[in-house]
């Protein structure tokens, strides 16, 4: 790389990105603006809803035989804040609804016990406010006569209704509980703001490039693509960072400004603070911000390099921020710690470290791990973003990966497959959707719930489909295949099924609460026949899930990407699609295989028979564990000679079959045609 | 006379999704082999989908061939270097938009430093091109404020900024007035005169017959005929270039 081209393309970049107002307002204005505007806006929130309590007077309607008993302790209240203006009177209720009484209380005895009704408005906040006051006020009497109570039976008062004092001593100095209240919200911000700061030139300087028509400009001269991603990301990082830091002094002078002004109140909350305390942590979180800014401008340029124009990139870059957005909202929840394993999780360690570092929790390890994973990662978009900008595909396609569906219907081409967009499209959809309608699905209806929301997998793509016009046949893969191919994908299975008991014994000692958790998961809604077991857990999964992850995601993959892409992309989301860390690996690798056996045998259905079978097998591990570990052999090896035998088995099922199933998978035809 | 630009046997594939999911390969650039002479200006004409642009992009170092092999002559000596061939080559296209963001002046000193030339060697090619090209009074506006023959100026300007040898032109007349069609053809004539040399496609047929040395008639990737135009005519027996691609293009059917 030739630093001289660089420091031209970089100039170029700048000069640039910093023309463009709408970048700079959201990278320079934004965070200037926002915070303090933040500030201004809740005190002065806060100082409304004081006002106007202070003023309010409350009517109060009171009937039954003792409201004159209420009616004195409703006037003995002493308070600035509030007072009430009390009527006597029965049967108020409608003037509650008009509006002209906020509560109406009626105190009668029944059966012996004084008992108060209370009629008020939940809808209305000054009915509820006065609702609060009267509840304190009747606690206040009941208080009052147990108290009488007790003396009468001649017993100490205090002692029976508070047989245990408890005193309570807050070790916690006044910056580490500033700084857990920090902890959770500036994370958040922080990310927020970055995303911001970076997606606009992000935008500009991949595909705001393409839509300009500037990029082929930048292709004439003797640059190499090198050169030229390393100066737009030298830019986008510089402009990630400068996002931060401006987010991170804005975001410091409105803290200085509002602690001074507590400690000039004299609130006592935030007692003795000293902010020199806070900079040793806030060195090592900028330090880490920065690695994480750099990370999001690789990650976002490499999103938006796909797209040919702004509109497209936008379309990209918005799943991709809801995202990290959510990953970032990981601080505000109160359980979870950064592991070692959590130092790995992209966004997430970020946050969760800049939590620790606000309390003074300092551990070096977890910080480097942070620090380096968050610099393998944009090292690894990077070199994802040299990829992109090396196809010429991408850099002089037709951009015909866009989102589809949303386009005039007469527009759309017959048959084919669906694009990238609109299987990006159909996945957030699908992943929604399943969340939402069918969790709710399987806890309403049990078993048959978990069927349905399985047959949710076949209807959204399906309608999707055949609303794009696509053809139904190509996109699911529906192509007959011989019997010989179904052994062939059996056998495959088989194989599959041996090493893919290998990776989840590996993953379930990895994450060994999240394994816990996916076997407890299924256990509410399974069916007490075995055979039903079978038919929810083996056979529909095996149709449905086939057909939106071997179908619908899986052509559209392949339809613009390279078949190994298509292959691991699929797959990824086939492993994230099962919502457990333990099973992820597994899942992933079994959908990688699918996948493959899909595209070489170019029918959907070996791909079924292999989802079949495994799916049967952990069914059986459901349902007769123990019959399961006496039966087949292996898995009660005792002496070292089994061991041994057991295995070479292991390894001629796990090799020599698939291999087998591999000759059967193979089409004669194309074959020929090689 | 001296060949300046030396292609052989270019073939660039592209694939094509089709119905039945099926990726269909197809050669848009079809074993073409081109040369051009020092000090002329060869015109390409071919129908839409014929593999112009296609081939000007390999030829201009944008895209690389599938297969085959592209030289050119620099200073007497031959190179296959991609860098070295692009300093030496002035591409223009109707893609090759500019920074609209940045002046005509930051432009060509951003571009006069990336080819590699002195600040003072820059200072004095731009104050040449302005005087050439006339672009005195909007040198230092913003290029997204200029009209389009202004702008059609400074896109010229940007391939003049490191003296090159050869001109790569992609339909560069295309969608223009006359006025800014003329000066293009105006200007490409005069850089012949000073021995600069031209390629370029258009779809403008007397356009290509009164500015073209020699022609070159591609139609589904291939080359169909080549030659001064005197040559094609008496080739067809027709006089017009019209006629003639007419003529050669129902042939190929």
């Amino acid at each position: 790389m030739n630093k001289r081209i660089i420091k031209q393309l970089f100039k170029k970049e700048m000069l640039d990105v910093l023309r463009d107002k709408k970048t700079v307002l959201m990278m320079v204005v934004v965070p200037l603006i926002i915070y303090p505007l933040i500030m201004v806006l809740s005190m002065s929130v806060m100082s409304a809803v004081t006002q106007d309590m202070a003023k309010s007077t409350y009517n109060v309607a009171i009937g039954g035989e003792y409201r004159n008993e209420y009616v004195k302790l409703l006037e003995e209240t002493e308070s600035q804040e509030y007072s009430f203006e009390i009527k006597l009177s029965d049967g108020m209720e409608d003037d509650l609804q008009s509006g002209e009484i906020d509560i109406y209380i009626t105190a009668e005895d029944v059966l012996g016990k004084e008992t108060v009704s209370v009629y008020y408005l939940s809808a209305s906040t000054k009915s509820s406010y006065a609702l609060n006051m009267i509840l304190d006020k009747i606690d206040e009497r009941a208080q009052a006569k147990t108290n009488d109570i007790l003396d009468e039976a001649g017993l100490d008062s205090d002692v029976v209704l508070n047989p245990i004092s408890i005193n309570y001593y807050d070790h916690s100095t006044a910056e580490e509980s500033t700084g857990s209240l920090l902890g959770s919200i500036l994370p958040f911000m922080l990310v927020v703001s970055i995303l911001m700061g970076t997606m606009y030139p992000a935008i500009d300087t991949t595909s705001g490039e393409k839509e300009r028509g500037t990029l082929e400009t930048v292709l004439t001269l003797p640059v190499t693509s090198q050169e030229l991603i390393f100066s737009k990301f030298l830019a986008v990082g510089l402009f990630g960072i400068a996002s931060a830091l401006l987010n991170i002094i804005s975001m410091c002078g409105v803290m200085a400004y509002m602690f001074n002004m507590m400690e000039s109140l004299g609130a006592s909350a935030f007692g003795n603070f000293e902010i020199s305390k806070f900079i040793p942590p806030m060195l090592i979180g900028v330090l880490c911000v920065f690695a994480f800014a750099i990370f999001v401008s690789a990650l976002s340029m490499c999103v938006c390099a796909f797209a040919k124009s702004y509109k497209e990139a936008n379309n990209y870059i918005t799943p991709v921020s809801l995202v990290v957005m959510l990953a970032s909202f990981i601080s505000f929840i109160p359980g979870i710690e950064l592991t070692k394993n959590m130092a790995l999780v992209p966004v997430a360690n970020l946050c969760l470290l800049l939590r620790d570092l606000l309390v003074f929790k300092f551990n070096y390890l977890n910080i480097l791990l942070v620090l380096v994973s968050n610099i393998i990662y944009g090292i690894i978009a990077v070199l994802i973003l040299g990829k992109i900008y090396n196809s010429e595909s991408i850099m002089f396609g037709d951009g015909q990966s866009g989102i589809q569906i949303f386009e005039k219907r007469s527009n759309m081409k017959k048959g084919g497959v669906p694009t990238l967009g609109d299987c990006g499209f159909v996945v957030v959809l699908m992943a929604l959707v399943y969340l939402y309608v069918g969790s709710s699905l399987q806890m309403k209806l049990g078993t048959m719930g978990l069927v349905t929301s399985q047959l949710l997998f076949i209807v959204v793509p399906l309608v999707v489909t055949l609303y794009s016009k696509k053809s139904v046949k190509d996109t699911f893969n529906f192509n007959p295949c011989k019997f010989k191919k179904l052994i062939g994908g059996a056998l495959v299975g088989v194989g599959t099924i041996a090493w893919s008991l290998v990776i989840s014994a590996i993953s379930a000692t990895i994450f060994r609460d999240s394994a816990k958790a996916s076997e407890q998961s299924l256990e509410g809604y399974l069916p007490d026949s075995f055979l039903l077991g079978v038919l929810v857990v083996a056979v529909t999964p095996a149709i449905c899930e086939e057909i939106f992850f071997r179908g619908y995601v899986f052509s559209a993959l392949r339809g613009k990407l390279k078949i190994t892409t298509a292959i691991i992309l699929s797959a990824t989301l086939f492993g994230i699609f099962h919502m457990s860390l333990a099973k992820l690996l597994t899942t992933a690798f079994l959908g990688g295989v699918i996948a493959y056996v899909g595209y070489k045998s170019k029918s959907i259905f070996p791909g079924m028979v292999i989802h079949f079978l495994n799916n049967t097998l952990s069914c059986i591990a459901l349902y007769h564990p123990v019959w399961l570990v006496k039966t087949v052999w292996f898995f009660n090896m005792r002496t070292v000679g089994e061991r041994l035998l057991s295995t070479i088995f292991v390894i001629i099922v796990a090799l020599v079959l698939p291999k087998i199933g591999l000759v059967l998978l193979k089409d004669k035809e194309a074959q020929h045609n090689l | 006379m001296e060949k300046i630009l030396v292609a052989n046997n270019l073939v660039k594939t592209f694939e094509k999704n089709e119905k039945k999911q099926k990726k269909v390969e197809f050669n848009a650039v079809d074993n073409i082999s081109i040369s051009v002479g020092a000090g002329e200006i060869v015109g390409i004409l071919g129908p839409n989908g014929a593999g112009k642009t296609t081939l000007l992009r390999m030829l201009g170092m944008l895209m690389q061939p599938t297969s085959g092999s592209i030289s050119m002559s620099v200073g007497g000596y031959e190179s296959n270097d991609v860098s070295k061939i692009k300093a030496n080559i002035g591409y223009l296209s109707g893609n090759t938009k500019l920074y609209g963001r940045l002046s005509t002046r930051e432009l060509l000193e951003i571009l006069g430093k990336i080819y590699g030339l002195s600040n003072d060697e820059i200072k004095i090619r731009i104050e040449n091109i302005s005087n050439i090209l006339n672009l005195g009074e909007f040198i230092d506006n913003r290029i997204e404020k200029l009209s389009t023959g202004q702008t059609q100026r400074a896109s010229i300007s940007r391939c003049l900024i490191h003296n090159p040898l050869l001109y790569i032109f992609d339909e560069p007349t295309l969608g223009l007035d006359i006025i800014s069609s003329n000066s293009i053809i105006e200007f490409m004539k005069n850089e012949r005169e000073n021995g600069k040399t031209v390629l370029y496609s258009t779809h403008y047929m007397e356009e290509a017959e009164y500015l073209c040395d020699r022609i070159v008639l591609l139609d589904k990737g291939r080359i169909i005929a080549e030659g001064t135009l005197s040559e094609l005519s008496e080739l067809t027996g027709k006089d017009k270039l019209r006629d003639i691609f007419n003529y050669l293009i129902k042939e190929v059917e």
